[in-house]
């Protein structure tokens, strides 16, 4: 027998264990649940977030509005208000004699 | 040194073995698991020596094997996809094992298998087996797929992504140092 | 002449048949004044927003000294619109800007209860009547280097609103107002 043939015979395939292909197998499926289960977790969970974005954004679009809106308010009675009295003012003046106003 | 990725170095179809693209069916799995549990196990352990690091080592490949199923394409493409990846894992494996110091059990050596004593000589067996898995680690992958698996040098360096010309070079010097070993060793001539 | 005529018969044959909604005020003509103004006010407020504010400022919790009074205006107004120009120099506006308002203000609904007009000076007060309270209000106040048009639509007590003027700064506690945030652009 020459090294070659000695060879062939020393590195002949041998098999593993017994129970390896089931071992294998059962590693493959246990690993793969929680990969495919991962994605559709992330799904959800990108939607949480979006939805929670969302929501945040348009409460605080609609404080802000509710806010500006608050504030316009306010400076439009003013102004309404500011005007009322001029116009009052105007008036009395117009039909106070200068002499009763001055006392 | 081993060079490419995947895809270039593994052949996509073999005219005449197409059957269409293999799925990741468990049933079918177990199937291409026991077909070709021995050739990746056996190229583990003639590497290693070591048979409980050899079925840890084929375990991962067929895991990745188990990923990568939809993407291949043939019988013909899974054995050259195994071939690849087993002979890069093991390749990794002793790059990274050199780098941290061992512990005395690994280094222990394998036990002989039974149907792996038929007709040879067990002593010369396990010492060529020894021999093989002291050699360098491109030269010790050669030397498995060219007398483990029975490849041509050419089949050997399509499933490398070596030159043939290496592939012949590793072997003609494995062989020189395995004679010159023995010789010395055991004053075996052969 | 003659258009403004027209325009006065057509608003006056609509307000007797149109509901009292559609009698709002919409003040238009001005919109070219702002580019000269020095400074230009421009709010209008609709139901929706009105509704906003008061529910904002009811939230706010720090009410000042005109804080209920103004929550009282605001719960029943339906709409709020100012304009309100303030010019560097004399000469800037001509009062027959105000004619397209003025017009809408002399149909059947609407009652002027206040009016001083002098050289350079005009101020008018009307108010539109419905089931015996106010529904609707307008302000018009022409001053040489100023002009000043308010439409107010709902009920507004003008006793209440009077009480707000002449302190200048909003005495309620609205949060990130500055004392000269009636200096702005419009709302919507």
């Amino acid at each position: 027998m020459n090294l070659e043939d000695e060879l062939r015979a020393a590195l002949r395939r041998d098999n593993p264990s017994p129970g390896f292909a089931e071992r294998v197998v059962a590693r493959a499926q246990s690993s793969a649940r929680p990969a495919r289960a991962i994605p559709r977790m992330m799904w959800a969970a990108a939607i949480a977030a979006l939805l929670v974005i969302g929501f945040s954004t348009a409460y605080e679009y609609r404080e802000m509005k509710a806010e500006r809106a608050s504030r316009d308010a306010v400076v439009a009675l003013r102004i309404a208000a500011d005007k009322l009295n001029i116009a009052r003012e105007r008036v009395l003046r117009r039909e106070t004699p200068a002499d009763t106003r001055e006392n | 040194m081993l060079t490419g990725g995947i895809a270039a170095t593994i052949p996509r179809v073999r005219s005449g073995e197409i059957s269409g693209a293999m799925t990741d069916d468990p049933e079918r799995f177990e199937e291409l698991v026991r077909e070709h549990q021995a050739m990746v196990f056996s190229m583990a352990c003639r590497y290693l020596r070591n048979r409980a690091l050899a079925e840890e080592i084929a375990q991962d490949v067929f895991l990745q094997l188990y990923r990568k199923l939809p993407s291949l394409e043939s019988q013909d493409h899974v054995v050259h996809w195994l071939r690849w990846v087993t002979a890069h894992r093991l390749i990794d494996h002793s790059r990274h094992e050199k780098r941290r110091p061992q512990s005395p059990l690994e280094d222990a050596p394998e036990p002989a298998s039974a149907d792996s004593m038929s007709d040879a000589d067990p002593m010369l067996s396990n010492m060529l087996r020894e021999l093989v898995a002291g050699l360098p680690e491109n030269a010790r992958v050669v030397m498995i797929l060219r007398y483990q698996e029975d490849l041509d040098p050419m089949d050997i360096a399509r499933a490398l992504d070596m030159p043939i010309s290496t592939v012949k070079s590793h072997l003609q010097r494995s062989l020189a140092l395995l004679r010159d070993k023995l010789s010395r060793q055991k004053g075996v001539g052969l | 002449m003659r258009r403004l005529f027209l325009i006065a018969v057509i608003a006056g044959c609509a307000a007797a048949q149109l509901p009292a909604q559609l009698l709002q005020l919409r003040i238009t003509g001005l919109d070219g004044l702002a580019a000269k103004a020095k400074e230009s006010t421009d709010i209008t407020l609709d139901s929706n927003l009105l509704k906003m504010a008061g529910g904002f400022l009811a939230g706010a919790g720090k009410d000042g000294k005109d804080g209920d009074t103004i929550k009282q205006l605001l719960s029943g107004l339906k709409a709020i619109t100012v304009r309100s120009f303030e010019f560097k120099e004399p000469g800037q506006y001509r009062l027959e800007d105000l004619e397209p308002i003025r017009v809408q203000l002399r149909t059947p609904g609407w009652s002027k209860i206040i009016s001083s007009q002098s050289k350079d000076e005009i101020s008018e007060i009307y108010t539109r009547m419905e089931q015996g309270k106010v529904a609707g209000f307008a302000i018009i106040n022409a001053e040489p280097k100023e002009l000043t048009v308010v439409a107010i639509e709902g009920s507004i007590d003008l006793k209440d609103l009077s009480k707000l003027g002449g302190l200048g700064i909003p005495s309620i506690s609205v949060p990130g107002q500055s004392k000269d945030s009636g200096k702005k652009g419009k709302q919507e």
